[in-house]
């Protein structure tokens, strides 16, 4: 392919790539003032994002040789960092300011995050894979220790570090069964060797692909591999944890997907394997959606709170993701889960960031109480978006679930969905709880006071608006991402 | 009045009542209840006046509406309702409930009068949603926000155990409405295999269910038969009611025994005897056995209670048995009459409890083991409640003997046996309301009532005429219960 058409497939990326270096620049020019690095960040990513949507419906194109396929698909999804990323650079200005954290490195640290989630799903190359998946997650160790005096956020950093490296070792010791298995690291090489090869898989192959699997498993934090995030979500700085729970997660949990959808696991001879797949999902679900929504409910403090929340919708999306093996179904439920899990994620753990500091505990369900009489539109911000979260109907979390389990119904796991929504329910209590706290208890004398300022306000406010507005009319949204085919 | 406008309206008025309550001051909620769900009721009656007071069921029919608006068509999300025979009276029932529940005094109007006041209107407006709903999912949708108001009732203005009582609640409506809501699931799916389309329209599913075999239908059939068990209950599903019904504030109760427990009878005539034909025919007998022990379990149980509303809350068991018994003979009478039986116990129930609440302000308690002679003090209250326990117990005349009488005739043509266990019942519904009219009105005033009991008044004026409109209803039904069978 021309070097042109090269840059024109590739211009969101290298527009992001540029702005990085732009903000890492102006942070060292004016050191003093965080406002340049700031708005350069605003501008990449606005820039970004549009160019990501503008050019969302050209035909897919590999380029670099296949290791890189920039679709629909990755397009729209660079869209939907770009706009996490827009989000959090406004809504964490003010916590950043009060908790005295507030440097420039946060912002090119964000954007590198961002750039290397967006190369990670656009990603054909176990090579390419692992470098993005690096790329994305050394930025977010570094932010998960932001807090530099406080011994929680450094316990987070380090848990997270060791973690990502475990994950990354993982990760390179699958690549290279496969590598040995199938003599190639690209994805379509990998497919068509398996179309190939009618003994079905072998010994080697298998241990690959359950390794390359395994590593996201730990990043997306399905149960039994969920044990590390209570804690790092407690610790990091709250606009950190609502990076790592939405871009992080959603980058983590397409790029399962297509490890998932590696093998032709159609082709004759796969049968066995592909059973045992989905036998393995089945029990990962369980486990996820058990482990999430029954310990949910014994969360105090709300950032742990809302990991067994992200746990638990990991199991759920799990549903999606056997939905999505079965012939003729897509991924529409996973990306459209995750979507709707995005757009009020966002809201809520700026919501969260918005309470004045009390020390190193963080938010506990006890600094809701009463909140209606102290901030009455906070509270419906609030109630809205845990809603969503529990999945009542007129906002997106309705649709999203709903979406889910229908196509596993209709992909024969009723019994999976019987489970999946009686955690929903027992989930749904966690959810409400906060609400019934703010509404109908008088203010606990030692509840945290709240403030977040216009701009956090703000985006939390668009976020509820996408929740309601989506919520309300999600048809657009859904034929748009039923089209989306799955990148092979 | 046949243009769908009728039904749109039916469902906004109580939404907007919800939202006018909340510019309403403190002080003038009661009145604004009152009065709002006075003008729901009689606004109701006159749009559904075609169905109810046309003489034949032919007659009625030009007056049935349906409607039905797209909403996520790529999910098969649209909503859907029906007005007819059943659903129009059903409509009417919620109204004059939530009437007769505004019309109570009591904590509520001093403790947050404003929820209260925004939450029954929503109840209502969740209930009529439900009563008309002919779509799956905006069914099941509008039986899941009844909780909503309900929990609240109990959470904020409930008795003792009230923690516990709406965790139970809670614990087991959603168990059932879970399994429904997979029920629905699978009927959905089967729609899509057969046609490439997701709908849950009742009409589209029912196309496609007439060509599934008989085992595919059954676990979604038993998925809505145990949603509906749990919800209007039938024994062995009963554990969660006593507790909710005593710890409940008293016009909770009176929403959930007179109207609440109805979405069970209209989820059966409405989905389940349609979609499930074959598979409701099949297990008819274990159907109507477990009605007919209902009906008996529960009336031993009443007649072993020693507090009033435990009492009424086992009665009502026993009296939703008979309905059930109705709909499982599988004939349209039988269905008939179990919705002319569910109206007789729906007024029935609301006037007793009613009156039972004006009894417990009076003397304190309702223990039926000390309280006793009140009848003595208050004449005219305990004439008021002599004459619910009579409609109760369906003497000839009151609106409750037509609808006992006809369940019982249909249900003997499909079960002898089970009939003659039902008619068991009527006798010992007999022996535990008179029981409980004598325990807590007849014979000498107690030394155990307290001493200002008899300095209260009798029943107010105002009272007397809700009472007067209630006994008005049961003695009409009871005259004509010809108007309430146009299913």
């Amino acid at each position: 392919m021309h070097m042109n058409e090269i840059i024109q497939t590739l211009m969101p990326w290298l527009i992001l790539a540029a702005g990085i270096l732009v903000t890492l620049l102006v942070s060292v020019i004016r050191v003093e003032s965080k406002r340049p690095a700031q708005f350069s960040a605003l501008l990449t990513l606005v820039l970004t994002g549009v160019s990501a949507l503008q050019t969302v419906s050209l035909p897919g194109e590999a380029i670099f040789s296949g290791s890189i396929e920039i679709s629909s698909l990755t397009r729209i999804l660079l869209a939907l960092f770009s706009l996490i990323g827009v989000l959090f650079v406004v809504g964490a200005d003010r916590y950043l300011s009060k908790e005295k954290i507030h440097l420039s490195d946060y912002y090119h640290l964000l954007l590198i995050m961002i750039l290397g989630a967006g190369i990670m799903v656009a990603a054909k190359d176990l090579v390419v894979l692992f470098i993005a998946l690096e790329v994305m997650s050394l930025p977010a160790y570094t932010l998960a220790g932001f807090r530099r005096n406080d011994s929680r956020s450094n316990e987070a950093a380090i848990k997270y570090f060791v973690l990502g490296g475990a994950v990354g070792a993982v990760f390179l010791l699958g690549s290279a069964f496969l590598f040995g298995a199938t003599g190639s690291t690209q994805f379509p090489a990998i497919y068509s060797w398996s179309r190939q090869s009618v003994t079905g898989s072998n010994l080697l192959f298998a241990a690959g692909h359950f390794l390359v699997i395994v590593a996201f498993l730990f990043k997306v934090a399905a149960a039994p591999f969920h044990f590390w995030k209570p804690d790092v979500y407690e610790g990091a700085p709250t606009p950190v944890t609502g990076l790592m729970s939405t871009l992080v997660a959603v980058a983590s949990f397409v790029t399962l997907v297509r490890l998932i959808h590696l093998p032709a696991l159609d082709s004759t001879g796969w049968e066995v394997y592909a059973a045992s797949i989905k036998t393995t999902i089945r029990v990962l679900a369980v486990a996820s959606l058990v482990v999430g929504s029954l310990v949910i409910i014994t969360q105090k403090n709300l950032k742990r709170l809302f990991a067994y929340s992200s746990i638990s919708q990991s199991g759920y999306l799990m549903l999606g993701v056997l939905a999505s093996l079965q012939p003729g179904h897509g991924i529409a439920p996973v990306l459209i889960y995750l979507f709707g899990y995005v757009f009020a994620a966002v809201g809520l753990f700026v919501l969260l960031s918005q309470s004045e500091p009390r020390g190193d505990t963080g938010v506990e369900l006890v600094d809701l109480t009463g909140l209606v009489r102290r901030s009455p539109l906070r509270t419906a911000l609030w109630s809205v978006l845990l809603f969503s979260m529990a999945g009542m109907p007129f906002t997106v979390g309705f649709f999203t679930k709903y979406f889910i389990f229908i196509s596993s119904v209709g992909s024969g796991e009723t019994p999976l969905v019987v489970l999946a929504a009686m955690c929903a329910v027992v989930s749904a209590y966690a959810y409400l709880r906060p609400i019934g706290l703010m509404v109908m208890r008088d203010a606990d004398p030692g509840a945290a006071q709240w403030g977040g300022g216009f701009w956090s306000q703000l985006v939390v406010v668009v976020s509820v608006i996408l929740v309601v507005f989506l919520g309300l009319m999600p048809n657009a949204m859904i034929q748009y991402l039923k089209g989306i085919p799955l990148i092979h | 009045m046949e243009t769908s406008s009728s039904l749109s309206f039916l469902l906004t008025i109580p939404l907007l009542a919800v939202v006018i309550s909340w510019v309403i001051p403190k002080a003038l909620q009661r009145i604004y209840a009152i009065f709002g769900s006075a003008l729901i009721l009689a606004l109701t009656v006159y749009e559904t006046s075609g169905i109810l007071f046309s003489s034949t069921t032919e007659a009625a029919k030009a007056y049935f509406v349906d409607q039905r608006l797209e909403w996520v068509s790529e999910l098969g999300l649209s909503a859907g309702f029906r007005l007819d025979g059943v659903s129009a009276w059903f409509l009417v029932l919620s109204a004059l409930t939530t009437l007769v529940a505004f019309y109570l005094r009591g904590i509520w109007y001093r403790k947050q009068p404003r929820l209260f006041v925004s939450m029954g209107f929503f109840l209502l407006f969740a209930l009529n949603s439900a009563f008309l709903a002919t779509d799956l999912i905006t069914f099941y949708l509008s039986y899941e926000a009844v909780f909503i108001p309900m929990i609240f009732m109990v959470g904020v203005w409930g008795e003792n155990q009230k923690a516990s009582a709406v965790f139970r609640f809670f614990l087991m409506s959603f168990a059932g409405s879970i399994l429904m809501l997979v029920a629905m699931f699978q009927l959905m799916s089967m729609h899509h295999a057969a046609t490439g389309q997701w709908s849950s329209h009742l009409p589209d599913i029912l196309k496609v269910v007439a060509n599934v075999p008989v085992e595919s239908l059954l676990w979604p059939g038993a998925g809505f038969l145990l949603a509906f068990a749990i919800k209007v209950p039938l024994v062995p599903f009963h554990g969660w009611l006593k507790e909710v019904y005593v710890n409940a504030p008293m016009p909770g109760t009176i929403w959930m025994s007179a109207i609440l427990s109805k979405l069970g009878v209209v989820g059966v005539i409405r989905f389940v005897l349609p979609l499930f034909p074959a598979v409701i025919k099949e297990y008819q007998g274990a159907l109507l056995a477990v009605s007919a022990v209902s009906v008996i379990y529960a009336a031993l149980l009443a007649i072993r209670s020693n507090e009033g509303k435990t009492l009424l809350a086992y009665s009502s068991i026993s009296h939703l048995g008979f309905v059930m018994l109705g709909l499982f003979s599988l004939s349209s009478e039988g269905s008939n009459a179990g919705v002319l039986l569910s109206v007789g116990h729906a007024v029935t129930s609301g006037m007793l409890f009613y009156l039972l609440h004006q009894v417990e302000e009076r003397s304190g308690n309702l223990d039926l083991t000390t309280s006793k002679g009140l009848a003595t003090a208050y004449p005219v209250l305990f004439s008021g409640l002599f004459i619910a326990v009579l409609a109760s117990v369906s003497l000839p005349g009151t609106l409750n003997f037509g609808g006992e009488f006809l369940v019982l005739l249909n249900a003997y043509r499909a079960s002898a046996l089970c009939t003659i266990l039902a008619a068991l019942g009527v006798i010992l519904g007999a022996v535990y309301m008179l029981r409980f009219f004598q325990r807590l009105g007849l014979g000498k005033t107690g030394t155990a009532n307290p001493v200002d009991v008899l300095v209260k008044k009798d029943l107010s004026l105002a009272d007397l005429l809700m009472v007067v409109l209630l006994v008005g209803i049961v003695i009409y039904g009871g005259i004509n219960p010809g108007i309430f069978m146009k299913g």
